[in-house]
C-alpha cells in the first residue's frame, strides 16, 4: 500500500503524539481527505476486525477501506490502536437537561406532551452534558423524553454530539409508550387502550379505502403518528418489564404488524426465546441487576449475553441519568465480564443501535458517516480513554467544563483561582 | 464503645420511673446513666479454617503492594504475610495471577433502609417529617434481607455503613455491618463500631423543609438548625457531666432528663459518635469546620464532597475525611462542579483521607471500578497513582472514617481477616471478585454455590 500526503501542513508533522488541541488549533479541520492508517479496525460490519488497516474519510463519509493507495490531505498512524464506530447513547435526555433538579433546565418533559412531542426542538447542543459524554467515545445519541400524562411519552429523535446547532440527525424517528406497573390503577388498563388505538385507526384506513367513510378526509396529527406505526414506518418502544407484559407486546405486534421494539425488560430472559423469534430488539442496560419491583425480579448480570445466546438483538442503555452516559462503555465491558462475547457488545453500542434508528452510522464501511474513534487500548476497559475522534468526519474535542475546573485547581498562582482561565 | 451488664440497664430503667426531688446528700439514689448500646451486636464469624494463599498480588490497603505474597489467615486474623509461608494445617489457595485485598468498605450505603424492592413499605431511610431527627437510628430500619446485602458481597464488600438518608439537618444515627447474612440487624452489627451521626448540608433539608415553610428554607437557616441544636446538647451534657460530678462527689443529684435526640449530639460532643455529613460544597464544608471548632467536635468525614478538590489543603488541616463520588454530577446545582480527579486531589495532600464511596445499589457492586476510574483519569492529567494507592480509597481511609482502623481496611498481622481474592488486578472493568472472606470465614465464591447466599424474599421466585 502506498501512502501520499497529499500537502504537508506548515511546521506540523502529524504523529501519533499530537495533542487533540494542536489538532483544533491547526487547519487540519479543513483537511479534505483524512486518512487513519495502521488501525485495528473493528468494523462491526461483514469485514469483522481488520488489522493495520487504513480508513479514508472524506466530506464526512468513509470512502475506502484498505485502498490499494491511499491519497490523503492528512494521514493518521494509529500505531496499532483499536479503531471503532463511534458509539450510539440511547434512551436518555442528552441535550434536554443541564441540572436534573433545576426545573427550567429540564425539557424531556410536559403535562401535555403526547404522541406528537417533538423534544428536538428544545435540543441545546451546547449543554456541558455533551462534550463530557463525548469523554465516552459517544458520536450520536437517541434521546427519549418522558412525556406527559398520555399513554404515549412522545416521540425519540437522534442527535450528533458534535455540540454544532445543526446537530439534530432525525426528530420524530420513534414512538414512547412505558406500560407495565402502574402506583393508581391497572397495568391491563394501558395494554388495552393500546390495542384500541390501533384497531381504531386501522378501522378508519380500512373505512377509507373503501370509500364509504364520513368521517374527515384527514387524520389528526395523532392520528397519523398511529398511522405510521402501523406502517411500519418507525419502531414503537415500549417500556415493560415483566414477562406478561413483554408477551403482550409482543402479540400486538403480531397483531397489527409494528415494528416493536422492548425497552428495559427486565424479565426479557424469561421469554428469550419468543423474543428473539419476533426478531424485536431490546434496548437493555447491563448492570439492572437488582429486583427493584416485582416487575423486575430476574435482573442479573449475565441477562444481556443470555439474550445473545437466545438469538436477540440487544441495544445497551445506560441506567439512571444523562450526565454520566459516558460510563456505558464501562457496562459493556461489566456485560462481556459476565459472558458477553466483546463484539457482541461493540455491536450493542453501534451497529443495532444504527439498525433500529436507521442511522447511516454505527459500522465501518463505505458510505457510512465517519462518526470514528480512536481508542488508546480496549474501548471497555477504565484504563484507556479516547485518543481521537470523529463526528461526520470532523475532529472532535473531548475536553469539558470539568477538565477546566480542574486545571484552575491543580494550576498554582498568588492570586485566587478565579484568576486562572 | 461501653458496653453496659443488662442487669444495671434494668435496675436504671427501673430507677428513671421512681426518680423524683433531690434526696439529702448523705442517702444517694442509684447511680442513673445512659445505656450507650441498648441493642448489641449479635454478629458471629460465619464457620472457617485456616487458609493460605499463595503467590498473590497483595495490595495492604496502606500504601504497599507485594507481588507473590502468602498470606496466612487462623481463627478471624491475619497472622502472616510475606513470601513462602508454611502452614501444615491449612486450606491452600494458589492465588497465582490473582490479586488479593482488604475487604472492600463503603461508608455509605442505603442498603436494608431503603432496599430492594423499593416499594413503598420499604421506604425507611428518611425519617422526613422534622429537621432535626437526631433520636432515630438508622439499624430499626435495616430489612436485612434485603437483595442488595448479597449482591454488594459478590463485589468484595465486607463492611458498610448504613445512614439515614439527607432530607434532615440531622438525619439520626447510622450503623456499621458486616456484610453477612442474618435474620436480625444486631445479627450483622460490627462489633464495637462506633455509631455515626448523619447531618445533612445545603440543597435538601432546605428544599424539604422549605417547602412547607419552616425553617429551614436557605442555607443560613441551615447553619441556624445545626448552631441550635449545639447549643442545646452543649446544655445538655453540661447538666449530664454536672450530674455525674455531682454525685461522684457524694451528693444525691436529681439526673437530667432524658433526651434521645440530644443524646445522639451529646454522643458527638462526648466523642463516641462520628459525625458523617452530606456536604457538596467547598463554601459549606468550610462553614461545617468551623461549626466543629464553634461547638468543640470533630467534624467527622464529608460525604458526597464534590467540591472537596476546591479546598482540598483545608480539609487535610483540619483531619477530616472526604468521601466522594468518582463521577456523578449534575442531579442537582450542588453537583454541578464534578472533576473526575476529585478524589486524587484531595488524596494528594498531606494527611489527607480520601475515599471513594458509593450511596448507590448499583455502584457498591464495583466499587473497585470506581476506585479506579479515578485512578486512570488521574494519571491522565498529571498524577502518578497506582492500585496501592487507590486501593486505599475504598480500604483503610474508609476504616478510618468508621473508626473501624484498628481492625480492618488493611492486610497486616494481627488485622481481622477480611479479604477479598480477585481474578485479576480489581481496577481492571473485567475484574470479578472470586472469594471473599470476613474475620476468616469465606461468605462468598463465585464458583461455588454453597458459598452464594440468596435473601429470603427471592426464594421461590418464578
Amino acid at each position: 500500500m502506498k501512502l501520499i500526503q497529499k500537502k504537508q501542513l506548515k511546521g506540523l508533522t502529524v504523529t501519533l503524539t499530537t495533542m487533540l488541541s494542536l489538532v483544533f488549533t491547526t487547519h487540519l479541520v479543513q483537511a479534505k481527505t483524512t486518512a487513519i492508517t495502521n488501525a485495528t479496525v473493528y468494523t462491526v460490519a461483514s469485514q469483522g476486525i481488520l488489522s493495520q488497516a487504513t480508513v479514508v474519510i472524506e466530506d464526512g463519509t468513509i470512502i475506502a477501506i484498505n485502498p490499494e493507495q491511499v491519497e490523503a490531505d492528512e494521514i493518521i498512524d494509529a500505531n496499532e490502536r483499536i479503531l471503532t464506530p463511534g458509539f450510539i447513547g440511547s434512551m436518555n435526555s442528552l441535550g434536554l437537561v443541564e441540572v436534573g433538579a433545576v426545573a427550567r433546565t429540564r425539557d424531556g418533559s410536559d403535562k401535555k406532551a403526547d404522541i406528537t412531542f417533538d423534544g428536538s426542538l428544545a435540543f441545546n447542543p451546547k449543554s456541558t452534558l455533551i462534550a463530557y459524554t463525548r469523554k465516552g467515545g459517544i458520536t450520536s445519541n437517541i434521546v427519549a423524553p418522558d412525556g406527559g400524562e398520555g399513554l404515549f411519552a412522545g416521540q425519540t429523535f437522534a442527535a450528533n454530539l458534535s455540540g454544532d446547532f445543526n446537530s439534530i440527525i432525525a426528530n420524530q424517528n420513534a414512538v414512547l409508550v412505558y406500560l407495565g406497573a402502574e402506583s393508581k390503577g391497572s397495568r391491563a388498563q394501558k395494554l388495552q387502550l393500546l390495542d384500541h388505538k390501533f384497531a381504531d385507526i386501522q378501522e378508519k384506513l380500512t373505512k377509507k379505502k373503501a370509500k364509504d367513510d364520513k368521517s374527515p378526509k384527514t387524520l389528526k396529527r395523532d392520528e397519523k403518528v398511529i398511522k405510521s406505526l402501523l406502517a411500519g414506518e418507525k419502531p414503537l418502544l415500549a417500556y415493560a418489564d415483566r414477562a406478561t407484559d413483554l408477551l403482550a407486546l409482543l402479540a400486538l405486534k403480531e397483531k397489527y404488524a409494528l415494528d416493536l421494539v422492548l425497552v428495559s425488560a427486565s424479565d426479557a430472559v424469561l421469554v428469550a426465546d419468543e423474543i428473539a423469534a419476533a426478531k424485536v430488539p431490546v434496548i437493555i442496560s447491563a448492570i439492572d441487576n437488582l429486583p427493584s419491583s416485582f416487575d423486575s425480579l430476574h435482573g442479573s448480570l449475565s441477562n444481556m449475553a443470555l439474550l445473545v445466546k437466545a438469538g436477540v438483538k440487544v441495544i445497551l442503555t445506560p441506567k439512571g441519568e444523562s450526565h454520566n452516559l459516558n460510563q456505558l462503555r464501562f457496562d459493556a465491558g461489566v456485560a462481556v465480564a459476565n459472558g458477553l462475547a466483546k463484539t457482541d457488545a461493540l455491536s450493542a453500542l453501534t451497529a443495532n443501535v444504527a439498525d433500529v434508528f436507521k442511522l447511516n452510522a454505527g459500522r465501518i464501511a463505505v458510505g457510512k458517516n465517519a462518526d470514528l474513534v480512536l481508542w488508546s487500548a480496549d474501548p471497555f476497559e477504565l484504563s484507556t480513554k479516547v485518543d481521537l475522534m470523529w463526528i461526520n468526519g470532523k475532529p472532535v474535542s473531548t475536553q469539558s467544563r470539568q477538565d477546566a475546573l480542574r486545571d484552575r485547581y491543580t494550576g498554582s498562582s498568588d492570586m485566587p483561582r478565579a484568576y486562572i482561565k | 464503645m461501653q458496653i453496659r451488664p443488662v442487669k444495671l440497664s434494668l435496675i436504671v430503667a427501673a430507677m428513671s420511673l421512681s426518680l423524683t426531688a433531690c434526696l439529702p446528700a448523705e442517702k444517694q439514689d442509684a447511680k442513673v446513666s445512659i445505656n450507650k448500646n441498648p441493642f448489641p451486636s449479635t454478629y458471629q464469624a460465619l464457620p472457617q479454617q485456616t487458609t493460605l494463599f499463595t503467590n498473590a498480588t497483595v495490595l495492604t490497603g496502606t500504601g504497599e503492594r507485594l507481588d507473590n505474597a502468602d498470606v496466612l489467615i487462623k481463627d478471624g486474623k491475619i497472622v502472616q504475610l510475606g513470601v513462602d509461608v508454611v502452614a501444615s494445617d491449612a486450606v491452600t489457595i494458589d492465588a497465582q495471577g490473582k490479586w488479593l485485598t482488604p475487604g472492600i468498605i463503603d461508608v455509605h450505603s442505603h442498603l436494608g433502609v431503603y432496599p430492594s424492592p423499593s416499594v413503598e413499605s420499604h421506604s425507611d431511610g428518611n425519617e422526613m417529617t422534622a429537621p432535626n431527627t437526631a433520636e432515630v437510628w438508622a439499624e430499626h430500619s435495616v430489612w436485612p434481607q434485603d437483595p442488595g446485602f448479597q449482591a454488594a458481597r459478590a463485589g468484595g464488600i465486607t463492611t458498610l455503613q448504613i445512614l439515614p438518608g439527607s432530607a434532615n439537618l440531622f438525619g439520626g444515627r447510622g450503623v456499621t455491618l458486616r456484610n453477612v447474612p442474618s435474620e436480625t440487624m444486631q445479627g450483622m452489627k460490627f462489633i464495637n463500631a462506633p455509631y455515626g451521626l448523619k447531618m445533612a448540608c445545603g440543597e435538601n433539608p432546605k428544599r424539604v423543609y422549605g417547602n412547607r415553610k419552616q425553617l429551614p428554607s436557605t442555607r443560613m437557616g441551615n447553619v441556624a438548625g445545626y448552631r441550635a441544636a449545639w447549643a442545646a446538647a452543649t446544655e445538655y451534657k453540661r447538666a449530664w457531666d454536672k450530674y455525674y460530678s455531682d454525685y461522684d462527689a457524694g451528693n444525691n443529684p436529681q439526673p437530667p432528663t432524658r433526651d434521645l435526640e440530644l443524646d445522639t449530639l451529646m454522643g458527638v460532643l462526648d466523642g463516641d459518635i462520628l459525625i458523617h455529613n452530606h456536604c457538596y460544597k467547598a463554601e459549606e464544608m468550610a462553614v461545617m469546620m468551623d461549626l466543629g471548632k464553634e461547638f468543640n467536635y470533630n467534624s467527622g468525614t464529608f460525604h458526597h464532597g464534590i467540591e472537596a478538590y476546591k479546598i482540598a489543603d483545608k480539609l487535610a488541616e483540619n483531619a477530616n475525611c472526604v468521601a466522594m463520588w468518582p463521577d456523578w454530577w449534575g442531579f442537582k446545582m450542588e453537583a454541578y462542579d464534578m472533576v473526575e480527579e476529585n478524589v486524587a486531589i484531595v488524596d494528594a495532600v498531606k494527611n489527607s483521607c480520601a475515599i471513594v464511596h458509593s450511596d448507590s445499589s448499583t455502584t457498591i457492586q464495583r466499587l473497585n471500578q470506581e476506585a479506579g476510574k479515578v485512578m486512570y483519569r488521574a494519571n491522565e492529567n498529571g498524577f502518578e497513582l497506582n492500585a496501592e494507592d487507590a486501593i486505599k480509597w475504598i480500604t483503610f481511609n474508609a476504616a478510618k472514617s468508621l473508626g473501624i482502623s484498628e481492625k480492618t481496611g488493611s492486610l497486616a498481622q494481627g488485622k481481622n481477616a477480611d479479604l477479598v481474592l480477585w481474578n485479576t488486578n480489581p481496577f481492571s472493568v473485567y475484574a470479578q471478585a472470586e472469594q471473599v472472606f470476613i474475620d476468616g470465614a469465606k461468605v462468598y465464591d463465585r464458583h461455588d454455590e454453597k458459598y452464594q447466599a440468596k435473601s429470603d424474599f427471592l426464594l421461590g421466585q418464578e
